[in-house]
C-alpha cells in the first residue's frame, strides 16, 4: 500500500475515532448563527443585509476550532518525527494531510451553512455566493491556519497564538470574500473577484506546504 | 529483504546545545554489523546524537553518511525509535503499524507475535501499559527492511522476557549485516557492542 493511501487511510480512521471533532464546528457555527437574530432586531430585511457576512466570519472562527488538532497529537506522540523517515518529500505528505483535513472537517462544515442561510432569510443569488466563495476561500484558509499550528507546536497551550499570528494573511482572502458576496447582493459581475479568491487559493495550497513542512521540521528538530 | 549492507559513518560532529557543548569532534565509521552503544550520564547528549545521526537535528558541524551519501537522502533506510510512543494513542496497533510500515495482516502479525502482542492487534493504544505501548512501537524491528536502527532507550519499560527477546532481535539484524546504534543505562549481557562514551568534553 502507498504511502499517500496509508496516510488517507489514517486520517479516515483518526476522524472515525473522534467524532466530535467534525460535529463540533457545526455546532458552533449554528449557535452563532442562532444568536444574531436574537442579539438584533428580527428584522428580516436586515438580516438577509448582513447575515451572509456573519456567516463567513462565523464559519471563519469555527475552522479555527480543530487547528491546534492538525499536528499537536502526532507532534507529542512522537508520529510526526516518523514522517520524516517516509520516502517522501515532507511537504508532499502536509499537502495530503492539509486535502484530507478540508475534506473531512471543512466541507461538511460548508455544506451546512446554507442551512444558516435560511435562519438569517438569505436566499437565491446571495446563498449561492456564500457557498462558492467558502468553497473556493477555505483552501487557502486552512493552509494558513495549518502554517499558524505548526509554527507554534513547539509551545504548549499555543492554540490561539498559532491563530493571532495568521491573522493578517487571513485579512485578503475575507476582503476578497466580502467584495463576491457584495458584489452578489449588487447583483453585478462576481467573477473576476472570485477568480482572484481563487488564485489565491491555488497559490497557497501549492506554496503553504513548503513553509508548514520547514516548520515542522524546525519544532522536531528542535524537541527530544 | 534487507537493503543491501553498507557502511555508516560520521566525521567531525560538534553539537551546541543552549550554549553548552555537548561533544566535540565525534567521529566513527560503522562497518555493517556493527552495534554501538551510546553512553554517558543524563543530558550528555546521547539523545541529541541520536537524532542528529538519524537526520532529525542538524549538527553544528560535521558529516553524516551512508554509503557515501548524506544521510538526509537515505532516511527511509534508517529505522529510528525515539522516546516517545511513536504511535498514535486513538489508533489501533494494527493501524499503527499499518501506516508506518505499509505492511499487510500476516506479516505485521508475526511482529505482533514476536513482541507478545498478537492478541492485541485491534486494541487502541491509549488502552495499553506503558511496556505494551512500548512493544508496539518495537514490533517495526521486527517486519522492518531498514539496514540502520537507531534505538533510544529501546529497554524501558520493557519486562525481563521481553528485553532478552529485542536482544535476540537485535542480534540477528546485526549478524545479517545491519547496523545498530542504541543508548540504554543497562548495559545488556547478551550483546556484544561498542561503546561511544559521550560527557566528556567539559
Amino acid at each position: 500500500m502507498s504511502i499517500e493511501r496509508r496516510l488517507i487511510a489514517r486520517e479516515i480512521r483518526l476522524l472515525l475515532s473522534r467524532p466530535g471533532d467534525v460535529v463540533k464546528p457545526m455546532w458552533f457555527l449554528m449557535l452563532v448563527i442562532s444568536m444574531v437574530p436574537m442579539a438584533l432586531a428580527p428584522d428580516s430585511d436586515l438580516l438577509s443585509e448582513i447575515g451572509s457576512a456573519m456567516i463567513w466570519v462565523a464559519t471563519l472562527l469555527a475552522l479555527l476550532l480543530n487547528t491546534d488538532h492538525l499536528f499537536r497529537d502526532d507532534f507529542n506522540d512522537g508520529v510526526l518525527e516518523q514522517w520524516l523517515f517516509f520516502d517522501r518529500p515532507l511537504a508532499w505528505l502536509v499537502a495530503l494531510k492539509l486535502v484530507t483535513h478540508w475534506l473531512f472537517y471543512v466541507v461538511p462544515l460548508i455544506l451546512i451553512t446554507p442551512v444558516a442561510g435560511l435562519m438569517l432569510s438569505i436566499t437565491g443569488n446571495v446563498l449561492g455566493a456564500l457557498l462558492v466563495t467558502l468553497m473556493v476561500a477555505t483552501p487557502a484558509l486552512t493552509c494558513f491556519t495549518a502554517l499558524g499550528a505548526a509554527l507554534t507546536l513547539g509551545s504548549s497551550r499555543s492554540g490561539m497564538l498559532g491563530v493571532l499570528v495568521m491573522m493578517p494573511l487571513f485579512v485578503p482572502v475575507v476582503i476578497l470574500a466580502a467584495g463576491v458576496l457584495i458584489r452578489a447582493t449588487d447583483g453585478s459581475e462576481v467573477l473576476p473577484l472570485l477568480a482572484l479568491l481563487g488564485a489565491f487559493s491555488v497559490a497557497s495550497a501549492c506554496l503553504v506546504p513548503l513553509a508548514v513542512a520547514a516548520a515542522l521540521r524546525l519544532n522536531i528538530g528542535g524537541s527530544s | 529483504m534487507q537493503n543491501k549492507p553498507s557502511a555508516f559513518e560520521f566525521q567531525g560532529l560538534t553539537c551546541e546545545r543552549d550554549d553548552r557543548l555537548l561533544f566535540k569532534n565525534l567521529s566513527r565509521v560503522l562497518e555493517p554489523g556493527a552495534l554501538l552503544r551510546v553512553a554517558g550520564p543524563n543530558g550528555a547528549g546521547k539523545t541529541t546524537l541520536l537524532r542528529i545521526l538519524s537526520g532529525l537535528y542538524e549538527a553544528d558541524s560535521g558529516t553524516i553518511t551512508m554509503a557515501g551519501d548524506p544521510v538526509s537522502e537515505s532516511r527511509h533506510r534508517i529505522l529510528y525509535l525515539g522516546h516517545k510512543p511513536q504511535v498514535a494513542r486513538d489508533l489501533s496497533v494494527f493501524d499503527n503499524l499499518q501506516f508506518l510500515t505499509g505492511l499487510g495482516f500476516d506479516p505485521l502479525q508475526s511482529a505482533l507475535k514476536a513482541v507478545g502482542l498478537q492478541h492485541y492487534h485491534d486494541s487502541l493504544v491509549r488502552e495499553l501499559s506503558q511496556g505494551q505501548g512500548r512493544r508496539c512501537a518495537l514490533a517495526r524491528l521486527w517486519c522492518s527492511d531498514a539496514s540502520l536502527w537507531i534505538l533510544d532507550e529501546p529497554y524501558t519499560a520493557l519486562d525481563v522476557h521481553m528485553v532478552q527477546v529485542l536482544d535476540q532481535r537485535i542480534n540477528a539484524h546485526v549478524s545479517q549485516g545491519g547496523i545498530c546504534i542504541f543508548t540504554t543505562h543497562q548495559p545488556p549481557h547478551d550483546l556484544s557492542f561498542d561503546t561511544l562514551e559521550l560527557g566528556r568534553v567539559h
